[in-house]
């Protein structure tokens, strides 16, 4: 649905975009993750034909940003980061005039009522868009992007200001919009990408250095797995029996325990699975389970890494891991 | 066209949203009729000239720069231009939308002139030639002064700076048609102020129509210029892509 060949862009000297090259098929969920600055935005304003690529080309549904920038623009629902709203409309006035500028005719009432319904804005119909609540603002604008029914949707940064409740309102609005439309979405709240994305796009300093799913992602940065443990035992009991297993690289031991029991990290290589044997030896000693789980690298760290020199970092330090428990943090 | 339409209705509102439009509408027509009433009490002639002697710089300096700085410092200023741009229309088309609007007020707000003709019309037997004719030439003076903000408001997001450049701009367009100000430029480079005042000065081609010759010189002159800044704006904006 969306393709991108070695697209560059600069601004004057300063290059936004460097050699990107990536194709998003229909149907995807595709979430942009970098830091400020990386050309995240840079990179969707290309594809919604707002910015010309310096080089390289880009279609979207087969058409040439360039070359047909009409046909790319009625596919395509966009958000920008910057909430484009007229202050003085009301709300309902708003997306009268987007309605008609996308050119739904006889369509409009119809996706009228489901947007508004989609996007919670009844109370608000009759409002100026000024005195709306940055949430609200979002949401408008939110409807403004769905109001064509468009098969593309750019959503730049689309649950920013918004409450709790509200992100979790969007997120489920855009998974039920997912089985129909392409979405690419970027924010800066990783949680978020993994939880809505199939596949996850990072871009650093204006390339492109990580494309896959989340769990790929992951693994291309780790290169242990880890196991988290706490049981009702004697410290120097346990290490014992964790050091009579040869699979064990390293444990780390937590500073205190919970409720009379030790917890402990417990690293082996990545394809290894020590469960079954962590298993036999805690039924054999008879010791009580308080917690054992499997933990992921959170996103945030591999974040991290693919946004530092990645090649080097991968090689040199030992990846040190967080659970995800920890780190589900914004 | 569709398009056009559509940008127009939006744009033409907007300027009853924000209560500028309002204050520079009764300025323009305070202003005018005031300058004019001066004029007409001291020489009691039941003509218009010294309105319209004076309406280009009203005009220039003052009233269309304060209309048409909004069209696009505002969009750049609320990121509006980016959804915009991105609307399956014709970058020209929304241009012509916006100027349009600004047009249509322009005329609102120079209708509102019409107490002077009246009051000429019970006070004595005004010649109607002249009048039509400087009205003629106010509209397509406008027109181009219009333009020239058009274009000049699609490169700053701020709107007090597209004003005092699109004040300046239209300044130097009704000065350099002034006799002496040519005369001057063509002490320094020989030739430079002849060339402004009969090519681009607007004052020359003005005062013909308004004086009731119109000459399609001169009409040619106006329509041109409007025709050439609106591209230009077209233009501009299409290049700020790359």
């Amino acid at each position: 649905m969306i393709e991108l060949q070695k697209v560059c862009k600069n601004y004057g000297l300063t290059q936004a975009l460097i050699d990107v090259t990536c194709s998003i098929k229909k149907g995807e969920i595709v979430g942009f993750v970098g830091p400020n600055g990386a050309g995240k935005s840079t990179a969707m304003r290309i594809i919604t034909t707002y910015t010309a690529p310096t080089s390289g080309t880009v279609k979207v549904g087969g058409f040439d940003v360039l070359k047909n920038p009409l046909e790319v623009r009625q596919l395509i629902g966009y958000l920008p980061e910057t909430v484009p709203l007229y202050a003085d409309m009301l709300v309902s006035e708003y997306l009268e005039f987007i309605g008609q500028a996308r050119h739904l005719n006889g369509k409009y009432k119809q996706r009228y009522d489901w947007v508004v319904e989609a996007c919670g804005l009844q109370s608000v119909l009759k409002r100026k868009i000024g005195v709306l609540s940055k949430g609200f603002k979002q949401r408008t604008c939110l409807a403004q992007a769905l109001i064509h029914d468009p098969d593309v949707l750019i959503l730049d940064e689309p649950t920013s200001g918004l409450d709790p409740l509200q992100i979790i309102g969007i997120r489920n609005l855009i998974k039920d919009l997912a089985h129909e439309k392409t979405i690419i979405l970027s924010t800066h709240i990783l949680p978020e990408v993994s939880t809505i994305s199939d596949r996850i796009l990072v871009v650093n300093n204006g390339r492109l250095v990580a494309d896959g799913s989340f769990e790929d992602l992951v693994q291309e940065v780790t290169d242990r797995r880890s196991v988290y443990l706490a049981v009702k035992s004697p410290k120097k009991e346990l290490q014992s029996a964790l050091g009579s297993l040869p699979e064990i690289q390293e444990v780390v031991f937590d500073e205190k325990g919970e409720r009379g029991a030790i917890g402990c990290h417990i690293y082996t290589s990545l394809k290894t699975d020590v469960t079954a044997k962590l298993n036999e030896l805690i039924r054999n000693r008879g010791w009580d389970i308080l917690e054992f789980q499997q933990e992921k690298l959170s996103l945030e760290e591999s974040f991290i890494r693919f946004t530092q020199s990645s090649a080097s970092i991968k090689k040199s330090s030992p990846p040190e891991l967080h659970a995800e428990k920890e780190g589900g943090a914004q | 066209m569709k398009d056009t339409a559509i940008i127009f209705r939006r744009e033409f509102r907007a300027y009853f949203y924000s209560p500028i439009a309002y204050v520079f509408s009764v300025i323009f027509i305070v202003l005018n009729t005031s300058l004019y009433m001066f004029h007409f009490f001291f020489f009691g002639n039941a003509d218009m000239r010294s309105f319209f002697s004076t309406l280009p710089l009203v005009l220039g300096l003052i009233f269309i720069p304060a209309i048409s700085m909004r069209l696009w410092s505002e969009e750049h200023k609320l990121g509006t231009v980016e959804l915009l741009l991105t609307l399956p229309m014709k970058t020209e088309h929304v241009v012509l939308g916006k100027y349009l609007a600004g047009f249509a007020f322009y005329l609102v707000a120079l209708a509102g002139t019409w107490t002077i003709p009246i009051l000429l019309v019970i006070l004595g037997k005004p010649d109607f030639g002249p009048i039509l004719g400087g009205y003629f030439g106010a509209v397509l003076l406008g027109a181009f002064f219009l333009a020239v903000g058009i274009f000049i408001s699609g490169f700053f997001s701020d709107q007090i700076v597209s004003l005092i450049i699109t004040s300046l701009a239209c300044g130097f367009l009704v000065f350099i048609g002034w006799q002496y100000v040519p005369m001057v430029i063509d002490g320094w480079i020989p030739g430079l102020g002849e060339f402004f005042y009969k090519y681009i000065g607007v004052t020359r081609h003005f005062n013909d129509i308004e004086r009731g010759v119109i000459d399609i010189k001169s009409i040619v002159y106006f329509l041109s210029f409007t025709a050439l800044f609106l591209y230009l704006n077209a233009k501009a904006l299409e290049r700020r892509k790359y």
